[in-house]
């Protein structure tokens, strides 16, 4: 029986060849000045994408002789878990990104209660009031705790007539 | 040894201090919080919690790191128990055992041998650390960079390449992580490397970034694509708390040999406490009476491993404050943490700030005092964070996952590389990626390439020098062994795995 080539494997391998290859391109561009050391800051980046490219090389080698050893089975049930779902990946994903558009502008806590809604949402919760109000209070909790108690600077954003211009 | 017993004492004068013993037990209480929740290990507890601490003066900062230390052990353990779901490596061996108990109606002795055994292998292993530490920085004391350098390879090359199932993995992962701590201004010669000109990127990738993003949102969105929509099984906790006469009676020669067991493992570089907790395991089992009980809830097979795990985790401080080498994910963020205060552990340290390191050791015999009295009344407590909803649970880590890295520079390109490693961090669990060596590759890396330079700038660039050292020779040699054997092994093996299949 021919092995069988995995494409998860492969290109997986195939991407850490190319960030050895690209690593190497750029520690190639860095200058030398070694001083007494005879070697500069270019020489460690060198030995670092050398050694990435050996491994993607390796990787690809394993692919090719059979698959990469002592690897997980790509059956989800055998490892004991169900297929992939993917709304549940996207809603984690959209909860961060609008965390990450919102947080400057609605603040840390508004952006926070956001983001909490959407992460439960992923992880299968329908009570979308219930996961509002709770990412909300969690929020505004550790809002005052760090901001108040911890002096940690974190943006109020909308919520600054009442909460004050703490922070940021 | 009376020297140290003056140190000693003077350490606890720091660590009995009112506002750090206040902070002392924070760290424990919050350690033991949040180390709790599934999926959450020391690691990723010691890096969220991180950015709490940024405001406090070093030694309040450190004493509370200990206690957030022991505590998230602690935590993980009646996680293990009471799901079995076992949060990181080293507590597979107590889920064999301990969640079989609780599954027979025994969930209290289950925890209250492991907390007990915690404590007493924590105090031991923590005297050990107190009376070998002094030892280690008179030897530390006369390493030069090659000693360094060869021992931070020997360190690098036993957590990626011997450890885990995969040595090409492993290294993949330490290279990543080597990667990573390139990037930034070189601070011998100013260079900038791999920053392209963003200016987040011009103060390097910080572990705290890594870290979370690797453990926290990759185990989110990993949780959630291939989990979410099972059930949870959760042991309730029913029955007496308190262990039976026999109990102890099986408990306490379990605690002290995985003591003896844990610590030597723990302060050598090999990658913390998962090999001694199966070790534990696997002696106790046969040296047991009961052997017949192995697998259906002995309480040897949860008092060893978790005694085990403690006395590891003391034994990692041993070259973390000593020499300045992390040797398990955890360590690396605790020395990022002494690192946010200009703080570099080694050998001068004991010198230059004795009271900060004398104590951070008493507040270690401290704070496993407080997790016996914490822990024991508030198991109760502690179930009950164990009943939150997976989709509340997981929201609720990712506030706290977000909040640490938003919170280190206020920049929202943080939050983006916080997404971009969680994404990496769900690749690596699907794939069988090891995480550790690349979040000890990041914090390393960079300590052992100013070694290196250094050991070359002084003989003039002859490469010779790692090799005119006795010792570094010898770490290097059992390295080179460590890597290749294995290797030759697996080629000389290979022509009958091929006809077999």
């Amino acid at each position: 029986m021919a092995p069988s080539v995995k494409r998860s494997e492969l290109i997986i391998s195939l991407g850490v060849l190319a960030l050895g290859i690209f690593a190497t391109v750029v520690a190639f561009r860095l200058p030398e000045g070694g001083g007494y050391a005879r070697i500069g800051p270019n020489f460690m980046p060198k030995v670092v994408a050398g050694g990435l490219v050996v491994l993607g090389l390796w990787l690809l080698g394993e692919v090719f002789t059979g698959g990469w050893r002592a690897s997980e089975p790509d059956d989800a049930v055998e490892r004991g878990e169900h297929p992939f779902v993917a709304s549940a990946f996207l809603w984690v994903t959209a909860g961060l990104f609008a965390q990450m558009v919102l947080i400057q502008y609605a603040g840390f806590v508004l952006a926070g209660t956001v983001m909490f809604a959407c992460v439960a949402r992923g992880f299968g919760s329908t009570r979308i009031v219930r996961d509002l109000v709770i990412g909300f209070v969690l929020g505004l909790l550790v809002f005052l705790f760090f901001v108040k108690f911890l002096n940690v600077g974190l943006p109020a954003g909308w919520l600054e007539p009442i909460l004050g211009t703490a922070g940021t | 040894m009376s020297e140290t017993l003056t140190a000693l004492a003077n350490g606890f004068g720091v660590a009995l201090a009112p506002l750090n013993l206040l902070w002392g037990f924070i760290g424990v209480t919050l350690g033991t919080a949040v180390g709790v929740l599934p999926g959450v290990g020391p690691a990723l507890t010691v890096a969220m919690l991180l950015p709490i601490t940024v405001k406090l003066d070093p030694t309040g900062a450190l004493i509370m790191f200990a206690g957030i230390y022991y505590g998230a052990m602690y935590g993980g353990s009646t996680t293990t128990i009471l799901l079995n779901t076992p949060g990181e490596s080293a507590s597979i061996a107590t889920a064999l055992e301990g969640n079989k108990m609780a599954k027979r109606g025994r969930a209290g002795p289950a925890l209250a041998t492991s907390a007990i055994g915690s404590f007493v292998a924590g105090t031991i292993a923590t005297i050990l650390l107190t009376l070998l530490a002094p030892v280690v920085v008179e030897v530390a004391l006369k390493f030069g960079p090659t000693e360094y350098f060869a021992l931070m390879v020997f360190a690098f090359v036993t957590v990626a390449a011997v450890l885990g199932s995969s040595t090409v993995r492993g290294l993949t992962m330490l290279f990543l992580g080597l990667l990573l701590g390139l990037v930034g201004i070189d601070d011998q010669t100013g260079q900038m490397r791999f920053a392209f000109g963003v200016p987040e990127l011009m103060d390097g990738i910080d572990v705290v970034v890594l870290a979370v993003g690797l453990f926290a949102v990759g185990e989110a969105l990993y949780v959630a694509a291939y989990q979410s929509r099972q059930e949870e099984k959760l042991e309730h906790m029913s029955g007496s708390l308190w262990m039976s006469r026999e109990d102890w009676r099986r408990s306490w020669p379990a605690w002290l040999r995985a003591t003896a067991i844990g610590f030597p493992f723990g302060t050598i570089p090999a990658g913390g406490a998962e090999i001694p907790t199966f070790l534990s395991y696997a002696l106790e089992k046969k040296l047991s009476k009961h052997p017949e009980e192995f697998g259906n809830g002995a309480i040897e097979g949860v008092a060893g491993p978790e005694a085990a795990n403690n006395a590891s985790s003391a034994g990692v401080l041993v070259p973390l404050l000593t020499l300045g080498i992390p040797t398990s994910a955890t360590a690396a963020i605790l020395l990022a943490a002494f690192q946010n205060y200009g703080i570099q552990p080694g050998p001068l340290l004991f010198q230059t700030q004795g009271a900060l390191v004398w104590g951070l050791i008493a507040s270690m015999y401290v704070g496993n005092i407080l997790l016996l009295i914490l822990n024991l009344p508030l198991i109760g407590l502690w179930v009950k964070v164990l009943k939150i909803p997976r989709p509340l649970l997981y929201a609720g880590i990712l506030v706290f996952a977000t909040l640490g890295a938003y919170s280190l520079h206020q920049s929202v390109i943080d939050l983006l590389t916080l997404y971009v490693f969680g994404l990496l961090g769900f690749m690596m669990r699907r794939w069988g990626f090891p995480v550790a060596p690349a979040v000890i590759g990041l914090i390393l890396g960079p300590l052992a390439e100013s070694q290196f330079r250094r050991a070359l700038a002084i003989s003039e660039g002859d490469p010779t020098v790692f090799l005119s050292s006795p010792i570094s020779v010898t770490i290097l040699a059992i390295t080179a062994a460590l890597l290749v054997v294995p290797l030759i092994l697996r080629l000389v093996r290979r022509p009958k795995v091929e006809s077999s299949a």
